[in-house]
């Protein structure tokens, strides 16, 4: 060890030692010199250089020229077996690939901080709640299901903002933020669309952000009557502006509303979600004036049962989190006890509680972050069997190595020595498998990205190859090394060197055998255990999408071209925003090749939802669950272009318009839960507008349609109420509307007439979301898709690794028995027997790893619920398909080994050593 | 200058160890000549495997080194035995008297 530290310092400060060696043979240069009174010294003396390289090779010496001798070892052997060492480097690599990728975006998705001053001291705000809660009148955000039941959900009533905001003593900033949706964005005479958001004043402070340019929004821009101002994102300043400092001052139309650009956000800041670019932030206090929605806007400030806004605060230094929930706790639940209005208001409340916020709002982290976990999972099982395949590889080798290893031994090297020849081998191996590995990973990552962006066009999830994750890898890779190094290294030196050396190649009555299995079979079982798990695994993705797409929709959906217009936006009021859709609904049912068209509030199966509370005259509220049913706003010819038959009464359509009484076709869902046992047609329900109308519209059902899927093909169809959008309901009113055109051909053919046709109508109202109505259901289930194709492409990955692994291990094992198989050939054993000697071992290591396999898919596939559609966990037909595929590719993998041990000549055989 | 004798393999390091105990630290060219005065110009200490040796030697841990004034003025490297090194010239000296006995015995006519 001493020495070893000698010849470090060694190296430190070779320079210096460099020096010293000079010196001193010029100090004995002259010593010898002075002495024999000759200057022809040097000649005598000898070669100077030599004696210095000598002396410079004992420091770096043996250490380095070991390791140098190992390396190149190691390139020759794995060069004399090129099959072995591209299997091994190939599925080592696809391993760490795989494994790499997926980091990648665990990192993106789940770990990597918003680009915001000390992110760590950030907290959400949210409520939970279980059931129904009254209390909420009108709720705009995002909600999520809880495993244990009830929803939780980052939407607060403004009041509710202000109260927690004044009243706290543990966050030193509490903003508030609501999506703003796409907005219609004119600067400079260019339109474009893009995210906003509505923030409040302290919401760059809290976030302690700096301007690119001019300032950030303020305290006094979000006053009621402060002048109207906007920040632009960094991206929007340098594609519209060119990155001119004049660009601060300048007005901009937000949804045809003027506002006067005041700074420019910095950078990396893309707002607090990950998965919205935003393009412009506008003080919340604009809201009402923006008239987005135009649903009652005005009183969305102070109507305390109207959830939208949502809140996160800085923490006081010195504050946890759970003294901070502790705190508001309380405060909110006095503040929504304040705001109940009556008994059945006050049996539910929201809970609030906190949520760390330092990486933002997770909605993306909600979307990805299990089908991530469950595709890590699958990758370190795939890492697994990789490194289960190299050790199998490697202890085959060992195996054959035994007489070379006895050699070595026999001529005095150190067990050390040879072990570490080894490791140097496998680590060789696997640091090239990792560089292979880091290849594969920067293409997966590219597919991966395309295939979860799916064409969206701001898709935010930036996942990269940064340091963090390549030093996962290169520890990944090294471990492996070492681990799958060290087993067979051991092994190899253990051997008792005498009979090791007396063995020829083909010996193989050896006595070490006393076990009915060795490890190397211990491996096989395991990877074709694995690999059952993974199969079954891809096999249930594969049958859940297929559920998925054969549902069926009780509507069409082919050659349906979708577009969303909104002349809202563009300034469009409501007499003319009705006049307009119907000019245009004229002019498409014109073109040639157009059966029909019609539009709707709400697309069909893109779940989006526009639900409402209703209540049945005469009827009691059935139970706490306040009735309720899916509204859509329909043009007319609604029924006939999406093809949803009408079973009784009449469609909605031209005769339902402004002054008439309302009047609405509902769904079988609306009819059979609240009609059970009768006909709907000609009974009144009162819905209850968006918030402000207490009252409720009288609504007449004048017709029954047959249940058609309405926001996704996962979830039951709920009721649905369908109405005409040319009648006018106090507080309804219309805007953005989406268009359905059903064509003879290819729908986006007629994309550019219908964009030609709207800009010939109204060139200020942009034509926005084309798709057709297929791409927007095969939208919905992109995950699914995304997750079936990924599980497929590794469960065929595990497949093959255990093939190579079954199939290594039996050729091995019948090379090894040569001998004895040309001495039973030449006795006058058959073929047949041949081939079934070698493939009974191959059938029991099958079943042995099937049955470890079964018994772990039953306990694992119970987490896969959530994922599954339409089908149970241990689904049958799936897990005896998985049972067949694995069986069929071991018997594949092992008949060829039993073929060659069958035509084994047994001349040579016996020949053969 | 009598017959010049390369020195027998595996006894370099026992002759430096020796003669540094015997007259305590000197430099290469020192050591040099003191064995082969010593032995009378029959043992000839090759430079070009003295520096190495020395090297080596030092690796071990067998001897220390310093710079310092040499008797006439000029810097040398000094060699040192270490305790260690004291050790390992016991340890030599006595394989070397066995063998040198066991050799004895061989070649003893009869």
């Amino acid at each position: 060890m001493k020495s070893l530290w000698r010849r470090l310092q060694w190296l430190l400060h070779r320079d210096r030692f460099e020096r010293e060696m000079d010196e001193e043979i010029h100090h004995h240069l002259g010593l010898l010199a002075d002495d024999r009174k000759e200057a022809d010294v040097l000649r005598q003396f000898g070669n100077i250089t030599l004696i210095k390289e000598d002396s410079r090779r004992i420091w770096i010496g043996t250490f380095c020229e070991q390791l140098a001798q190992d390396v190149r070892y190691a390139l020759r052997t794995m060069a004399s077996s090129k099959l072995f060492t591209a299997m091994a480097i190939l599925s080592l690599a696809l391993g760490i690939g795989a494994n790499t990728a997926i980091y990648s975006f665990m990192d993106a998705i789940m770990l990597r901080a918003m680009p915001v001053g000390h992110p760590a001291q950030l907290a959400i705000l949210k409520w939970r709640i279980k059931g129904d809660a009254t209390v909420i009148h009108g709720r705009t955000g995002s909600a999520y299901r809880e495993p244990g039941g009830g929803i939780t959900c980052p939407n607060f009533p403004y009041q509710g903002y202000e109260t927690l905001r004044d009243n706290n003593h543990v966050f030193s900033t509490l903003f508030a933020y609501a999506g703003g949706g796409r907005m219609n964005l004119v600067a400079d005479g260019q339109a474009e669309l893009g995210f906003g958001e509505y923030v409040s004043g302290n919401y760059f402070g809290g976030l302690e952000l700096s301007p690119a340019a001019g300032r950030l929004i303020g305290p006094e821009d979000d006053k009621s009557g402060a002048s109207p101002v906007a920040v632009i994102s960094y991206g929007y300043w340098q594609r519209r502006f060119a990155a001119q400092a004049a660009a601060v001052g300048k007005r901009i139309l937000v949804n045809g509303y003027p506002l006067t650009i005041i700074g420019v956000a910095p950078p990396e800041f893309f707002g607090v979600r990950p998965d919205t670019v935003a393009q412009i932030f506008i003080p919340v206090r604009q809201f009402g004036s923006l008239d987005v929605n135009q649903r009652g806007v005005s009183t969305w400030h102070t109507d305390p049962h109207n959830y939208w806004v949502e809140i996160m605060g800085r923490l006081r230094p010195g504050v946890t989190q759970a003294q901070a929930q502790a705190e508001l706790v309380p405060l909110f639940h006095g503040w929504v006890l304040n705001s109940a209005e009556n008994e059945s208001e006050r049996a539910l409340l929201p809970t609030l509680w906190l949520q760390e916020g330092g990486s933002g709002v997770d909605s993306l982290r909600h979307q990805y972050s299990q089908p991530l976990y469950v595709l890590t999972a699958m990758v370190g099982l795939i890492l697994l069997i990789a490194c289960a395949n190299i050790a199998n590889l490697l202890l085959a080798r060992a195996e054959a190595r035994r007489r070379e290893m006895a050699v070595r031994l026999s001529l005095g090297a150190g067990r050390i020595r040879v072990m570490r020849q080894l490791l140097t081998e496998s680590i060789l191996l696997s640091i090239s498998a990792a560089a292979l590995g880091t290849l594969l990973a920067s293409f997966g990552i590219r597919a991966l990205t395309w295939l979860l962006a799916n064409g969206r066009e701001n898709f935010t999830l930036h996942a990269q190859l940064d340091w963090r994750v390549l030093t996962f890898t290169l520890l990944v890779a090294v471990a492996t090394g070492t681990l799958f190094g060290l087993a067979p290294a051991i092994q190899a030196t253990k051997i008792d060197i005498t009979p090791a050396l007396k063995e020829t190649r083909a010996g193989s009555s050896r006595a070490r055998t006393r076990l009915p299995f060795s490890l190397s079979h211990i491996l096989v079982v395991a990877q074709i255990a694995i690999s059952l798990l993974l199969v079954a695994a891809a096999g249930l993705f594969v049958r859940t999408l297929g559920n998925l797409e054969s549902v069926s929709l009780g509507f069409n959906r082919d050659n349906v071209l979708l577009f969303d217009l909104n002349p809202s936006h563009a300034g469009y009021k409501e007499p003319a925003i009705k006049s307009l859709y119907a000019d245009l609904q004229r002019r498409f049912q014109l073109l040639p090749g157009v059966r029909g068209a019609t539009m709707a509030s709400v697309p069909l199966v893109a779940n989006s939802t526009n639900t409402t509370g209703i209540s049945m005259p005469g009827q009691p509220p059935a139970g706490r669950r306040a009735p309720s049913t899916a509204v859509m706003m329909v043009g007319p010819s609604f029924f006939d272009t999406m093809q949803i038959p009408i079973l009784a009464g009449r469609p909605v359509g031209e005769q339902d318009i402004d002054g008439a009484p309302v009047t609405a076709v509902v769904n079988e869902v609306f009819a059979r839960k609240y009609f059970p046992g009768q006909s709907p047609i000609g009974h009144h329900f009162f819905a209850f507008a968006y918030s402000g109308n207490r009252q409720g519209v009288d609504i007449e059902i004048v017709g029954l349609a047959r249940t058609a899927l309405y926001d996704s093909l996962r979830r039951e169809v709920p009721p649905v109420t369908y109405i005409s959008y040319l009648q006018s309901i106090k507080n309804w009113s219309i805007t953005g509307m989406i268009f359905e055109v059903h064509t003879a051909g290819d729908p986006l053919a007629l994309a550019g007439t219908v964009r030609r046709i709207v800009h010939d109508v109204s060139p200020q109202v942009p034509v926005a979301g084309i798709t057709t109505q297929a791409g927007q259901i095969d939208g919905t289930i992109v995950q699914e898709r995304t997750f079936a194709e990924l599980c497929t492409c590794f469960g065929a990955l595990a497949l093959i690794m255990s093939c190579v692994g079954l199939y290594g291990t039996m050729a091995y094992a019948v090379s090894r028995r040569t001998s004895e198989i040309g001495i039973r050939m030449a006795l006058g054993a058959e073929r047949r027997r041949i081939i079934w000697m070698v493939l009974r071992q191959v059938l029991l290591l099958g079943a042995a790893g099937l049955a470890v396999g079964l018994a772990a898919v039953w306990e694992t596939t119970q987490f896969l619920k959530s994922f599954l559609f339409g089908l149970q966990p241990n689904d049958p037909l799936t897990l005896s398909f998985a049972v067949a595929i694995l069986a069929a590719c071991a018997v594949l993998a092992g008949y060829a080994p039993a073929w060659r041990a069958s035509h084994i000549d047994p001349m040579v055989a016996l020949r053969h050593e | 200058m009598g017959t010049r004798t390369e020195i027998p393999p595996g006894t370099l390091y026992m002759l430096i160890l020796k003669t540094l105990a015997r007259i305590g630290p000197m430099h290469g060219y020192g050591i040099a000549q003191y064995i082969q005065q010593t032995s009378e110009e029959v043992l000839q200490v090759e430079e070009g495997s003295l520096y190495p040796a020395l090297q080596r030697m030092l690796i071990k841990g067998w001897v220390d080194a310093e710079w310092r004034q040499s008797e006439n003025n000029r810097r040398a490297r000094f060699y040192k035995l270490t305790p260690e090194g004291r050790k390992q010239l016991n340890r030599e000296l006595r394989d070397f008297e066995r063998v040198m006995l066991a050799i004895g015995k061989v070649i003893e006519p009869a």
